[in-house]
């Protein structure tokens, strides 16, 4: 009995030492990681803000969120579950909050997060839409989590030459083929020339599989995801 | 010398990976680059040398029916430090070894160096066995992460030593660290051996 009781106190003991060292850390680091957190995201807001075309950034720098509090200013929508869409059709969700900033036109910015399921796990997109006079327009994205997908192939998703083919469609493109498809799916060949690829673009096909090795899983749940947040945009904003 | 000889056996004559064939699961997933092997060791090597001390310290106060259990409580709760440091100081390396940072607690080398090692020796004995089982584990996993990332994508640790058309795409899927892996067992094996044979001839 005695023998029992000492071991199971000294496991007892074992156990308390590690759970207190460990609630010491987690309060150390409690403020680097949220810290760490926000500045991966105020980074890809200020990335999705710049305008591929020209390269420039699309708001006045004071209008950059820096803080926290600054970034809580700029929540346009938000739900409380933490999703504003959920995109059956297109298998993608749109998440809580959505952002809106001021151009330097006095043109609306909106900047969406959604997510789409990838080949192993979701892929987190940030996107950027313009609310321009002849209707919405996605700006640029930014791809927050790809970790699940298969390196040197979906993974490849993360480079700018790939996201470049994601950069400036038209609302009009995902009307005309009630959504965006990749060339694969849409039954294009690859196009060799920008013109045509640009063209592709307007028609609601993306083309990355000459860039990508051929991968369609990956760049399919971004296209969804993308989707997903003009569907949402449309309804809430009877954009045309 | 005898120290010494505790941080060096773990390098080359007992590695991990290459010899005693340990820890497989990390080293198939995570070695697509450098960069992800590198990171991936240096990990390992913190919470092998970590735990190695402390299990050395508590070793007589511990009775033998509950070690494993009690090993474990050491080994998750550095592992999940060093997941809780990551985060918060290094976070684009946190992002792409973040899955398999968990995954060192269930790696064999850190239980197996503490059940093996540092349960039967003394603080500075462990301390050196776990830091030179460390150091042997990232030189593994650091050379087999350059191969596959150069044979795969023609970089190592992002640049370029050929063009990308010459790159064998299937080196970054698990066939190609299997392939690796086996061919540089066979490698390093075939070089023990004729060391062996030359010193008996």
């Amino acid at each position: 009995m005695g023998e029992i009781l000492k071991t199971a106190l000294i496991l007892t003991l074992v156990t308390l030492i590690a759970g207190i060292g460990l609630g010491l850390i987690y309060a150390m680091v409690k403020k680097p990681i949220e810290k760490a957190e926000l500045n991966a995201k105020l980074k890809a807001i200020r990335e999705v803000l710049i305008d591929p075309e020209s390269g420039k950034l699309m708001v006045d720098d004071s209008e950059l969120p820096k803080s926290l509090s600054e970034l809580e200013n700029k929540i346009w929508r938000s739900d409380e579950s933490g999703i504003v869409c959920n995109c059956r059709k297109f298998k993608a969700k749109v998440y809580s909050p959505v952002y809106r900033f001021k151009g330097l036109n006095g043109e609306e910015i909106f900047i969406l997060t959604g997510s789409s399921p990838g080949y192993g796990g979701d892929v987190v997109v940030m996107a950027s839409f313009v609310k321009k006079a002849d209707g919405m327009f996605e700006n640029a994205i930014e791809i927050l989590d790809y970790s699940q997908e298969t390196p040197g192939l979906g993974a490849r998703i993360s480079e700018s030459e790939v996201k470049k083919r994601f950069y400036g469609v038209p609302f009009s493109a995902f009307k005309k083929s009630e959504g965006l498809k990749v060339n694969k799916d849409a039954g294009v060949m690859p196009k060799d020339k920008r013109e045509e690829i640009e063209k592709l673009k307007r028609d609601g096909v993306i083309q990355t599989s000459d860039i990508m090795t051929g991968a369609t899983i990956t760049p399919r749940a971004v296209v969804n995801t993308l989707n997903c947040m003009f569907e949402w945009l449309g309804k809430v904003e009877g954009v045309k | 010398m005898g120290y010494l000889r505790e941080f060096t056996k773990g390098i080359i004559k007992e590695n991990p990976t290459y010899v005693q064939v340990l820890g497989m699961c990390p080293t198939l997933a995570v070695t697509t680059s450098a960069m992800n092997g590198l990171g991936m060791g240096l990990a390992t090597l913190s919470v092998l040398t970590m735990s190695n001390v402390v299990v050395s310290l508590v070793r007589k106060f511990i009775p033998q029916k509950i070690r494993i259990p009690a090993y474990i409580v050491v080994i998750a709760s550095f592992v999940t430090m060093v997941d809780l440091l990551m985060h918060g100081f290094t976070y684009e390396l946190w992002k792409t070894l973040g899955l398999f940072i968990p995954l060192i607690v269930v790696n064999c080398i850190i239980l197996g160096r503490a059940e093996a090692f540092a349960s039967k020796n003394n603080i500075l004995a462990s301390f050196l066995d776990g830091l030179g089982m460390g150091v042997g584990f990232t030189l593994s996993l650091l050379l087999l992460g350059s191969v596959r990332e150069l044979l795969g994508n023609g970089t190592i640790f992002g640049y370029r030593i050929w063009a990308k058309d010459y790159s064998i795409f299937i080196m970054i899927l698990p066939p190609g660290a299997f392939i690796v892996l086996g061919l540089l067992a066979g490698f390093f094996n075939s070089i023990s051996l004729k060391f062996k044979g030359s010193k008996k001839g």
